[in-house]
This record gives C-alpha cells, structure tokens and sequence, in this order.
C-alpha cells in the first residue's frame, strides 16, 4: 500500500470501500483531474524560455483548455533575479498649446495601489521588450517591432484621458543600487530610451 | 584476565520483540497505485476549509473587481492600454477569450465588470454559491484575458483559487445559502468527495506554483549569493516600506533571501507530512506578509495565503472559528479529527 507515513496524505485502503461515487463517475473524474493537472504543469514547463520542445509540443493539444480556464502561466516571480523598476514617462502636448507631463504608473495619482500595480504592469510588460540603446540597431529594430503596436496603445489612452494632441514616451530604468551605494548616499543615473511620438491619425471629435 | 564487552544486538535480542505496523498485503504495484490514487482523490472530507477559502477570495475578488471598474475603459475600452486586435501580442489567441472583446463599449463595459463585482459580492457571502463561483471564475477571466498588460500574479492565484470553489460545495458551510436552507433541510456540511478534489487540485496547483517559482529562481545568481532580497528592497518602484536599512546588515539579507528560496523550493515535498507542514505553512504566512507589506501587493501575499489554508485540517479551522459559529447552523457537524479531515 502506498502510504509512506501515517497520516501524510490520509489515505488508506478502507476508502476503497467507502460511501461514494461508483467507480464510472471516479474514473471519468480521474480522466477529469488529470486534464486539470496536465493544464496545470505544462505551461510552466513550456515557458518561459529556457524550455524544452517536449513541453511545447505536449502544450499544443492542451492550449483550448489551459486558454480557457486561464492556467498559461510561468509562475516565475522574482525570478531568475529581482530585476530594476520600469516607469514610462510621457509628455503631451494639448490643444491650447501648453505641454503636460506624467509617468506610468504615477505613485502619488495611481490609487489604491492594486490600480497603482495594474498600470505599473504596463511598463514592466512594455520595457521588457525594449532593447537598450546599445544593443545593435538591427536587433533593436527587430525588437520594436514587438513593442511599438504595444507602445501605441499606451499613446492611445493617454490621448484620449488626457485630451492631448501628441504624446512623446520614453522608457526608464531605475537605476538598482547595490548595498554600499546605497550607505555611500550617492545619486544613481537611470536608463532612459526613447519610445517615439504619437498623434491622432485623424482629427477626434 | 578477560574483557567483558556487551555485544550490540545481542541484549536487545532477548528483549520481547518490539510491536511492529500491521503488514498489509501488496495487490500488486498497479492496484495500490489505484487505491493510492482512489484515497488521495475520493475520500470524502468536509468542506469548511474550502469555505473559509471562499470567503477569503471572495473578498480579495471583490476588491479586485471594483478596481478593474475604477479605470474600466483604459483596462477592457477599444481605446485603452491594449487594443483588442492586439491582444494577440500577448496572449494565446483565440484560446484566451474574453467577454469584453463582445461587450466593447462603455456601457457594457461597465455592464460585464458589474456582474463580475456582484457575482464576487455574492460569493464571499455564500449566496446562490454555485452560480455565483461560475460567473466570478467568468468575470475574472475575461478581464486577465482582456487586459493581459495590468494582470500579475494576483490574477494567476485567484484563478488557481476559484477553479476549487467552482468544482466544490464551497458553499456548504460559512454561507447564507447554508442560513437559508435551515435546520430542517439537513445540517450540511456534510463530508463530500466533491470538497476533496476540489481541496486536492488546490493543493497539488499550489505545490507546481512553488516548485516552478523556486526551480525559476536556481537560475539566478543573486538568489545562491543570498542578494535577492536587497533587489526588491531596493526597487523603489515597488517600496512600500522602507528596508534600505539592511544595507548595512548583509548577513541578514543573506538570511533571508536563503530562507525565502528554499522553503519555496522544498515546499511541494514539506508541506505533506504533518511534522514539516506547519512550519512549511508558517513561512508562507511570514514571505507572503512581508511581500504584501514591503513591496505594496498585500492583495497578491493574502490570496496566496489563502491558497494556503488547503493545507490546514478542517478540524483546526473548526477550532478556530468555534467562537463564531457555536452558536449558529454553522457548527461543525463532523467531530475534529475525524477522517473527512484533509489531508
């Protein structure tokens, strides 16, 4: 019997016999759990990269159920470092001809801090894909093609909460002091990368 | 003159044998497999943990819900973060559905979230539970697969938590479903099969969460140095507390972030056996509280834990809550200890 220490698990061969389900409705339920448990492991298995095609050929059949019931995840926090904090900072430029600016997400605006977490994804989701200014321009310019569509959306909304004509968005990396700067008090030089300018392609009402 | 040594084994031999286990008879490799299987799935146990779940996700859900509402057209409008031709860019299309792709403009926008805030309101009291546990699993993810650049790991653990509370009688206990049925329509409660593959794929979910996150963090370099934690201690993007404090004191980020990996790595394999589940249970309650207090997701660390109370017997909740419900049709209709505990 399979119990490698009482009360581990609390199993035992008496529940064999129990009150309950008939054995057709346990082994469509078994068939059921184990779909679940499959939707479950594989996609952490399959992504994020490193991952092997074993997992991302397993995933393929599986990928209506584990879409459906919103189990696609990596379950990677934290993870393989705690990485710098990304804001996108904006300036627009308003009908009247005066210029505004903000960041997402904005500490002191963005309340309570479940909203603050949910727009500060943005930036993290956004900057994620940005390649530095160093990186070779063939590269970066394979990358915006990720991120700018993305970016453009950013553009958008801002336009329209804010009522502006253009926006310009710029991308910043805090910068992440290590422990003896932060004794030393020194001040740190964040990343900061361009993300374009954006206007309404047509007149708005 | 000869030395008299006592000889191991020898004094013990003539002692009357020691009480051994009873020796059940092996049916075989498949078929203890099979009873294995069949009692960690179908043993029936009572459904209070699974309550106390609801009720803590149903609050954490309900926040959630009327946050998505404060900002509904930059999360779910065709003119917010993402548009919906571009979703695609992030997640799985078309598998990912979501209402809001239907229900695009600002009145059912406002529609769709006010059903899914109601249905998480009706959820953690425990009214017309079944349905409500339906339709709040529905609302959250049709906002996550809308708004795939605002979701976290908040999102991925009321899923993981509402899938139990769908599939369970999440409302057989702690509910006003349970108030209104009354004392004559039977005391509910009773031990269910259904409550332990629901508390069952909540625990085997939490553990791969674990496992996953911790195998995630070997990678990194920070995490063997015992470094991590000064990461998110410095980040001051998500400080809510301030700890730069501890730049002075290395060995006890060390401390903590050694504490912090390992517990999430051995976690699947501790949390099992009674004499490491409590400390196992102990350290989430202290890593998920610290996460929410110092780096501002004190909703994300209170679903993990409530993810956690899988692990607690419903005889130690029963404990737990007997000031509350010893006076009402709640009162736990199982004796503590018995076998409908989990696990």
């Amino acid at each position: 019997m399979l119990v490698w220490s009482e009360g581990v698990v609390g199993m035992g061969s008496e529940s064999l016999n129990e009150r309950g389900w008939s054995p057709v409705a346990r082994a469509c339920a078994t068939v059921a759990i184990l779909a679940y448990l499959a939707a479950v492991i594989v996609p952490p298995l399959a992504g994020p990269a490193p991952a092997s095609d074993l997992a991302n050929r397993v995933l393929q059949p599986l990928r209506p159920l584990v879409g459906a019931l919103y189990l696609g995840h990596g379950y990677r926090f934290f993870a393989p470092n705690p990485g710098p904090g990304h804001t996108i900072r904006w300036t627009m430029t308003m009908p009247d001809g005066s210029t505004r600016i903000g960041q997402i997400p904005d500490e002191a605006l963005d309340r309570p801090r479940l909203l603050y977490h949910r727009r500060f994804m943005v930036s993290e989701k956004i900057s994620a894909l940005v390649l530095p200014a160093d990186a070779p321009a063939e590269v970066r310019e394979r990358a915006k093609r990720d991120w700018q569509p993305l970016v453009k959306g950013v553009a958008t909304n801002l336009l329209r909460r804010e009522g502006g004509l253009s926006v310009t968005l710029e991308t910043v990396e805090h910068y992440l002091p290590d422990p003896a700067e932060v004794l030393a008090s020194g001040t740190f030089a964040d990343a900061v990368t361009p993300l374009g300018s954006y206007a309404w392609a047509e007149p708005q009402p | 003159m000869t030395a008299v040594r006592s000889i191991p084994g020898r004094r013990a031999a003539s002692r009357p044998p020691a009480a051994t286990p009873p020796v059940v008879p092996s049916r075989g490799w498949l078929a203890d497999w099979a009873a294995a299987w069949s009692g960690f799935w179908f043993t029936p146990s009572d459904p209070l943990p699974l309550a106390v779940i609801r009720i803590a996700t149903g609050l954490i859900l309900t926040w959630s819900c009327a946050v998505w509402l404060l900002d509904a057209d930059a999360f779910f409008g065709d003119r917010g973060w993402l548009r919906p031709d571009q979703v695609w860019r992030v997640n799985d299309q078309p598998w990912q559905w979501s209402g809001y792709f239907v229900a695009s403009s600002p009145t059912m926008i406002r529609v769709v979230a006010g059903i899914s805030l109601v249905a998480a309101i009706l959820l953690t009291i425990g009214l017309a539970t079944p349905l409500a546990a339906v339709v709040s699993f529905l609302g959250l993810v049709t906002a996550a697969n809308r708004a795939p650049l605002n979701v976290f790991g908040l999102d991925d653990t009321l899923g993981m938590l509402l899938v139990p509370l769908v599939i369970g009688p999440s409302g057989a206990r702690l509910s006003v479903d349970r108030l209104l049925a009354g004392p004559g329509r039977g005391r509910g409660g009773e031990p269910s099969i259904r409550a332990t593959i629901a508390l069952r794929l909540l625990q085997v979910h939490l553990c791969v969460v674990y496992l996953f996150s911790g195998a995630g963090k070997l990678f990194g370099a920070s995490w063997w140095e015992g470094t991590a934690l000064w990461g998110a201690i410095a980040n001051d993007r998500y400080r809510t507390l301030d700890l730069r404090g501890l730049a002075g004191h290395p060995l006890v980020v060390n401390a903590l972030t050694l504490v912090t990996l390992w517990w999430e790595v051995s976690y699947a394999a501790l949390v099992w056996p009674r004499l490491t589940r409590r400390l196992c249970l102990a350290l989430a309650v202290l890593v998920h509280l610290g996460i929410g207090l110092a780096m501002g997701m004190m909703e994300f660390g209170l679903a993990m834990i409530a993810a956690n109370l899988a692990f607690v017997p419903a005889s130690t909740l029963s404990s737990l809550l007997r000031p509350f419900t010893s006076r009402s049709t709640d009162s736990p209709d199982n004796p503590p200890g018995t076998p409908a505990d989990l696990p």
